[in-house]
């Protein structure tokens, strides 16, 4: 069709419009990576010992790692030597309230969408901000307390309650997970912290907005949510970043706990900085995220993957206790010369345990698109029962989408179902709707819509409306 | 004045000459059935006419209302009146009967600088008219012809 490419050039030649630079100083050690930048770090968070030696204890480890090659992914290699391992925004004088935080800073945020200050929060989240390497700010926290949920960085979680992260920390994804987790637990900077005791349901949707501003930095925050017995707590997680040219990684670890009848519900909508059209800078997005369900609990994982130069990340659902859920809905577009390989992990422990995971990959321009599952079965797991849908898109002759499903049962009384599809916007599906008048960049994105509908509405409503705009932004359709 | 007039119209697909010279004059008001044995033609006809892209356009003149219909996007040739039923519709999977039809008249009342219907004065009016035609309300959840 060659008549409607004009229109869908303009349509995808969209600017990432978050891709503006704060000027703020900032307060960074050295690039490099050795025991004492590893030392230093903690030092400035002014941990107690047990972080400093955990921190160590993960960076010796990791010096006897290797980079995971197996990703469906390529790129140059990571000189972990050239990276800045911490970089703060630079404060005036201790905070002790919003009203002290570099007004530079809040319009960043402003910008950024991030309703810092709390008279203008109507609709009820409580928002922790983390800025490069540190937590700016987090609203609603005297609100939370009063129910008796901690919200707050990970810094001040450490300081204020050292016995709920030297029993969580690393519960569910050990220092020795993997290379960049490895990386992560010696480093990370800081992330967001969240517990919600017994029998409460979080009363708000709790929200973390990641930003990368200072140049060569990487971020590795990591976030630690532990839902007590019986407790409800729903989650998102945004994210940003400035437009540069070189690549800049991004390292996270994001750990649930879910205990005894408890739910976690966590979105997150990745919109990460994906590099230009020839696939020049962008983030590198290698993350590990994971949860761990016990008797009765459930963990959603909801995830729009619309940015980054190359994603690499499972959330996964350790299905330990008896009754157990899991689940993971997942949109993921790759544009441009973007690269996705993303999937999830179901590993059911517990017997009757159920999991549920939809996958729609959208890929566009010579975007290459990976879905990557493991759905593992132990022989203890009477009656599990799994299903999985997987779904790709795809728009123009030039993009990939591969699928690499692994379904291990070691029980006989479980059930595993498996559904994968391949499509192709169809030149007939365009033209039913013009023939309706409906214009060919309403068209596309109604049938993009359409297709990522069943993980849309596990989205909470205010995430939903942004991830179908995002999706809308975000494409460059060769269509037809 | 007729309203759909069509001079001499010929088609290719391909490259493949399939409509070699159609005329045909309808006046307000009239109805017409095209027939003929599968392959004379009568489907290219109303692909040609709706502006369907893999057929090319070899010579002749149509004029729709007075408007070089040829020279119209098969979406603007919608939003003028011309309305297209498939044989073989196809199907938009996720994307409800109510929210498709709803775009449609709106794309269609935008063209002609009217105002664009909420979802709620939609919903009244498309139930009145499935009303009017007994069909079932289901439908309207139902994703685009599945």
């Amino acid at each position: 069709m060659p008549t409607d490419e004009g229109t869908i050039e303009t349509l995808a030649n969209q600017e990432y419009k978050w891709g503006f630079v704060t000027d703020i100083e900032a307060d960074a050690l050295p690039k490099g990576l050795n025991e004492d930048i590893v030392r230093a770090i903690s030092k400035r968070k002014n941990e107690p010992d047990f972080m400093t030696q955990w921190r160590l204890k993960a960076y010796r480890h990791w010096l006897t790692m290797t980079e995971p090659k197996w990703p469906n992914v390529k790129y140059p290699e990571i000189d972990f030597q050239d990276v800045i391992y911490y970089s703060a925004p630079k404060a005036k004088k201790q905070l002790k309230s919003l009203d002290e935080v570099d007004p530079e800073l809040l319009r960043t945020y402003e910008k950024l969408g991030v309703p810092l200050e709390e008279q203008k929060i109507f609709a009820g989240v409580a928002v922790d901000a983390v800025f490069d390497s540190v937590s700016v700010a987090t609203t609603f926290k005297a609100k939370l307390a009063e129910m008796g949920v901690i919200f707050c960085s990970f810094s001040e979680a450490v300081q204020e309650h050292p016995e709920l992260i030297s029993k969580y920390l690393g519960s569910v994804v050990p220092y020795s997970d993997n290379f960049y987790a490895t990386l992560n637990s010696a480093v990370f900077s800081d992330g967001s912290f969240c517990y919600v005791p017994k029998g409460v349901r979080c009363p708000m949707e709790l929200s973390t907005y990641f930003r990368i501003n200072a140049k060569n930095t990487g971020q590795f925050e990591r976030t630690l949510i532990i839902a007590d017995e019986g407790a409800y707590v729903s989650y998102l997680e945004g994210c940003t970043a400035p437009m540069r040219d070189e690549n800049q990684l991004h390292a996270a670890v994001v750990e649930l706990v879910a205990l005894k009848g408890a739910q976690i519900k966590y979105s997150t909508v990745q919109n990460w900085y994906p590099g230009d059209k020839q696939g020049k800078g962008g983030i590198y997005n290698f993350v590990t995220k994971r949860g761990k369900c016990m008797e009765s609990a459930r963990i959603s994982w909801t995830q729009v993957e619309t940015g980054s130069a190359i994603t690499w990340k499972y959330p996964s659902v350790i299905l330990q206790g008896d009754n157990s859920i899991g689940e993971f809905y997942s949109v993921a577009l790759t544009n441009h010369m973007q690269q996705a390989d993303t999937g999830t992990k179901m590993i059911h422990i517990g017997k009757n345990t159920r999991s549920t995971v939809v996958s729609k990959g959208i890929s566009a321009g010579k975007g290459q698109n990976t879905y990557r599952g493991l759905i593992k079965v132990l022989k203890n797991a009477t009656n599990a029962r799994n299903y999985t849908q997987c779904d790709s898109l795809l728009l123009g002759d030039k993009c990939g989408a591969h699928t690499f499903p692994y379904i291990e049962v070691r029980n006989t009384s479980s059930k595993a179902e498996h559904e994968a599809s391949t499509s192709k916007i169809g030149e007939d599906q365009l033209f039913y709707c013009k023939q309706r008048g409906i214009s060919l960049e309403d068209a596309v994105n109604m049938i993009i819509n359409g297709f990522c509908k069943e993980v849309f509405r596990e989205l909470p409503m205010e995430f939903a409306v942004e991830a179908q705009k995002l999706l809308g932004v975000s494409l460059e359709g060769s269509v037809g | 004045m007729a309203f759909v007039e069509i001079n001499n119209l010929q088609a290719a697909v391909g490259g493949k000459p399939i409509l070699k010279g159609i005329d045909l004059t309808i006046n307000p008001g009239e109805v017409h059935a095209i027939m003929g044995p599968n392959g004379s033609g009568k489907s290219t006809l109303s692909s040609v006419l709706a502006g369907r892209e893999t057929y090319t356009v070899t010579g002749g003149s149509v004029l729709f209302d007075g408007k070089d219909l040829l020279d119209l996007s098969p979406e603007e040739r919608a939003c003028e009146g011309l309305f297209m039923a498939f044989q073989y519709p196809v199907e938009i999977p996720g994307v409800t009967t109510s929210y498709f039809l709803m775009a449609a008249v709106n794309a269609i009342r935008k063209h002609h600088g009217q105002e664009e219907l909420d979802a709620m004065d939609f919903l009244k009016m498309v139930k009145e008219k499935m009303a009017l035609l007994e069909m079932d309300k289901t439908f309207l959840n139902r994703s685009v012809n599945e």
